[in-house]
C-alpha cells in the first residue's frame, strides 16, 4: 500500500458521489474535446473543399460579393453576366493559368431546384484533375449532351445512355456521363457544353463568372488587382471565402465555448464542493492519521492525488465518450454551423487527446488545491478530542 | 534519564472571549518502560495532558522533554517526526478506515514514516494482539475490542517506544476491557512505556502507577 492506493481506497468510501463527480468532469471534457476537434477538422475540411474547387479566385460581375460565395459554395444564380470580352481580358492577365467560363442556371424539377453548368471541358477538366467519369465526358461543340453528378444520378435514377426533357423548352438531353463521386458540391450538378448551355437557356454569349487559376499561388494577390481594373469585375478569392465562413463558424463557435466555459466551472465547483465534504467528513480521520505520523504535506498530496484520480479518469472516460460519440455529435454540430463541409470533420489528433488530458489534470490540481490545503493544516488534535467539542 | 519530563505544564483553550484553564502547571515525570494510568474526572484536563505529552498539542507554558530531548517551542514539521518516531497513539473512537483491510490499517502509518510496507511485519503485530485471522477482514467485520486491538497493532508499527490510550476501552464493556489492559500489560513487559487515560479507578490499579489529575493539576505527587 502507498499513498496512491490509499487515496483509490478512499475514493471506494462514497462510491455514488465519487461516480457522479468524475461523471461531471468527464461531460465537461467530452464537449471541449469534441468542440476543439471539430473546430480543427472543420478548418481542415473547409481547406480539403476550397482546394478541390481547383481554382484560385472567381471573377464575378461586379455587386454580386454573397451570390459569388454561394455560388461557390453550393452552386447558384447570379443575375448579371460577363462577356466574351471580359474572358479575354483575365486570360491576357499575366500569371493567369486557365480561365474557364462559366455559365450557371438554375432548373426546377419536380419543386427541388437543380443547378446547371455550362462549361469549356477543355479549360475545366484541367481545374479538375479528380473528375473521374462513368461514361465519356462531352466536346465543347456537342450540343444537347450532359454529364451528371453521382449524387444527382442517383437521386433521379438517371446513368449514362438516359435520355431527360431538360431545358426552358423541354428539349431531350443525352446523358453521356455520370461523374464518380467526388465528395464535393459537384456530385449535385448538371455539366452542359457553355455553347449548348448558353443556346438552351438564351444567354448567349453571357458568362456567369470566370474560374480563374494562377500559375503559382504567389501571384494570386496580383492577378485578383489586375482583374479588379477590369469595370465589369468583380474578384472573390478562396481565401476570402474561407475568412467569411470561418467569421460566421467563429460566432457559432463563440456561443459554443460559453457553454464549455459553463460546463466547465460547474463542474470544478462540484469537484471543489465533494472535496471540501470529503474533507469536513473525514476532520476527525484526519487528524488521527497526524497523530500517528503523517505530516501535512502527506494530507494534502493525499487530497490532491484524490483529486487527480476523479478528474484524470473523468478525463479518460470524456474523451473516449466524446470519440465514440462523434457521429452523433457531429450531426449536432451540424445543425448549428452556417456552413458544413461535405466530408466528415472528426478528428483524432493525438496532440489534442494529451492537451486534453492535461487539462482535467490541471483542473484536478486547481480544484484541489483549497481543500488540500484546508486539511493540511488541520490540527491533530480534532481526532483525540471528543464528539461533545 | 526520564523518558517523559513534564515540568510547570499549564494549557489555555479559548473559548469564544473567555480562557479556559484546562492545564495549571503540572509536574511529572515517567521513566522508561512505566506503564501509568491518569485518571480523573470528566473535564479535569486528561485529554489535554495526553496531548502534550504525546506533541500533538503545545503548553501555553512549561516544558517538555521527551527522551532527554526538550520539545517545546518546536515547529509543527518536528512535532511530526518525534510523534513518528516516539509516539504511538490509541483513541477512544478505533478511527480504522472502513475500506482498508485489518492488515493495511495497521501498515497506515508506514506510509506516512517513509518505511518499507512490510507485511511480515504487519503480520507479527496482528498476531501480538491475537488477530492473525482477521487480517483481510475489514473493521466493519470486527467487534469494538478487536477493532480496538487493531487499532493498538497500528500505533505499535513504527516501534514507538512511548504509547499513549485516551480512554482506550471507553466504548467497551467490562470483559473487553480487561482483555484490553492485558494486552497493555503485555506491552508493558515488552518494555514499552504504556500510558493510559481512563474513567475506571478498578483498571487503572493495574498499572504501576496511577496518576490522579483535578482541575487541572496532578495530586498524588510525580
Ligand atoms: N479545544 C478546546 N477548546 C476549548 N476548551 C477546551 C478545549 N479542549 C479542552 N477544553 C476544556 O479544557 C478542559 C479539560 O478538557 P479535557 O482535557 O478534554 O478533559 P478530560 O479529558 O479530563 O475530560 C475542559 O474544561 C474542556 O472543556
Ligand atoms: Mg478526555
Amino acid at each position: 500500500m502507498n499513498l496512491l492506493s490509499f487515496a483509490v481506497k478512499n475514493l471506494q468510501r462514497r462510491k455514488g458521489r465519487t461516480l457522479l463527480t468524475i461523471a461531471g468532469v468527464a461531460i465537461a471534457v467530452a464537449i471541449l474535446f469534441s468542440l476543439l476537434s471539430f473546430s480543427a477538422g472543420y478548418e481542415r475540411e473547409l481547406t480539403r473543399e476550397m482546394d478541390s474547387l481547383g481554382f484560385h479566385l472567381l471573377a464575378v460581375p461586379k455587386g454580386c460579393p454573397y451570390e459569388a460565395t454561394t455560388l461557390i459554395l453550393h452552386g447558384g444564380v447570379i443575375p448579371k453576366y460577363l462577356t466574351n470580352e471580359d474572358l479575354a481580358r483575365a486570360r491576357a492577365t499575366d500569371g493567369v493559368a486557365i480561365a474557364a467560363p462559366m455559365l450557371l442556371q438554375q432548373v426546377t424539377k419536380d419543386g427541388t431546384p437543380h443547378i446547371v453548368y455550362g462549361i469549356e471541358p477543355a479549360v475545366m477538366l484541367p481545374l479538375k484533375p479528380a473528375w473521374k467519369v462513368n461514361g465519356r465526358f462531352f466536346s465543347a461543340n456537342e450540343t444537347r449532351v450532359m454529364v451528371i453528378g453521382s449524387t444527382l444520378a442517383e437521386k433521379e435514377n438517371l446513368a449514362a445512355g438516359s435520355v431527360i426533357p431538360f431545358g426552358p423548352a423541354q428539349e431531350q438531353f443525352t446523358i453521356i456521363g455520370v461523374l464518380q463521386p467526388t465528395g464535393s458540391e459537384d456530385d449535385n450538378f448538371h455539366f452542359l457544353p457553355l455553347a449548348d448551355a448558353q443556346r438552351t437557356f438564351g444567354k448567349v454569349g453571357l458568362i456567369t463568372a470566370i474560374a480563374v487559376r494562377a500559375d503559382d499561388v504567389k501571384h494570386i494577390p496580383r492577378i485578383a488587382e489586375d482583374l479588379e481594373k477590369v469595370p465589369d469585375i468583380q474578384v472573390v478569392t478562396m481565401a476570402q471565402v474561407t475568412g467569411t465562413i470561418m467569421n460566421l463558424v467563429g460566432s457559432a463557435r463563440s456561443l459554443l465555448f460559453s457553454v464549455i466555459v459553463i460546463a466547465i466551472v460547474i463542474s470544478a465547483a462540484g469537484i471543489t464542493n465533494t472535496l471540501l465534504m470529503s474533507v469536513n467528513e473525514r476532520t476527525r480521520e484526519i487528524g488521527m492519521m497526524k497523530a500517528i505520523g503523517a505530516s501535512g504535506h502527506h494530507i494534502g498530496i493525499l487530497l490532491i492525488a484524490e483529486t487527480l484520480l476523479i478528474t484524470t479518469l473523468g478525463g479518460i472516460i470524456g474523451i473516449l465518450a466524446a470519440l465514440a460519440g462523434s457521429g452523433i455529435i457531429e450531426t449536432f454540430v451540424r445543425e448549428l454551423i452556417p456552413y458544413a463541409p461535405s466530408g466528415s470533420f472528426v478528428s483524432f489528433d493525438p496532440l489534442l487527446i494529451g492537451g486534453c488530458l492535461l487539462f482535467s489534470i490541471g483542473l484536478g490540481l486547481l480544484c484541489g488545491i483549497y481543500p488540500a490545503w484546508k486539511s493540511a493544516r488541520l490540527s491533530p488534535m480534532e481526532a483525540i478530542r471528543g464528539e461533545w467539542e | 534519564m526520564s523518558i517523559i519530563e513534564a515540568t510547570g505544564i499549564c494549557k489555555t483553550y479559548q473559548r469564544g472571549r473567555e480562557d479556559v484553564c484546562a492545564l495549571r502547571g503540572v509536574n511529572l515525570t515517567i521513566e522508561a518502560g512505566e506503564f501509568v494510568t491518569i485518571v480523573g474526572p470528566s473535564g479535569a484536563g486528561k485529554t489535554a495532558l495526553l496531548n502534550i505529552l504525546g506533541c500533538l498539542d503545545t503548553p501555553s507554558c512549561g516544558t517538555l522533554a521527551i527522551d532527554g530531548v526538550p520539545v517545546t517551542g518546536k515547529g509543527e514539521a518536528e512535532l511530526v517526526k518525534i510523534r513518528r518516531e516516539h509516539i504511538g497513539f490509541v483513541f477512544q473512537q478505533f478511527f480504522l478506515i472502513p475500506t482498508l483491510t485489518v492488515g493495511e490499517n495497521v501498515g497506515l502509518p508506514l506510509i506516512f514514516s517513509g518505511s518499507p510496507y512490510d507485511r511480515q511485519k504487519i503480520e507479527s503485530l496482528l498476531e501480538k494482539v491475537g488477530l492473525s485471522h482477521r487480517a483481510e477482514h475489514f473493521p466493519g467485520q470486527l467487534s469494538g475490542g478487536e477493532m480496538q486491538r487493531v487499532a493498538i497493532a497500528r500505533a505499535l508499527v513504527n516501534n514507538p517506544r512511548i504509547l499513549l490510550a485516551d480512554e482506550p476501552t471507553g466504548n467497551l464493556d467490562s470483559i473487553t476491557a480487561d482483555g484490553i489492559y492485558r494486552l497493555f500489560e503485555e506491552l508493558h513487559r515488552q518494555g514499552i512505556t504504556v500510558i493510559v487515560v481512563t474513567h475506571n479507578r478498578e483498571l487503572a490499579q493495574r498499572a504501576g502507577r496511577v496518576i490522579t489529575i483535578r482541575d487541572g493539576l496532578v495530586n498524588g505527587g510525580c
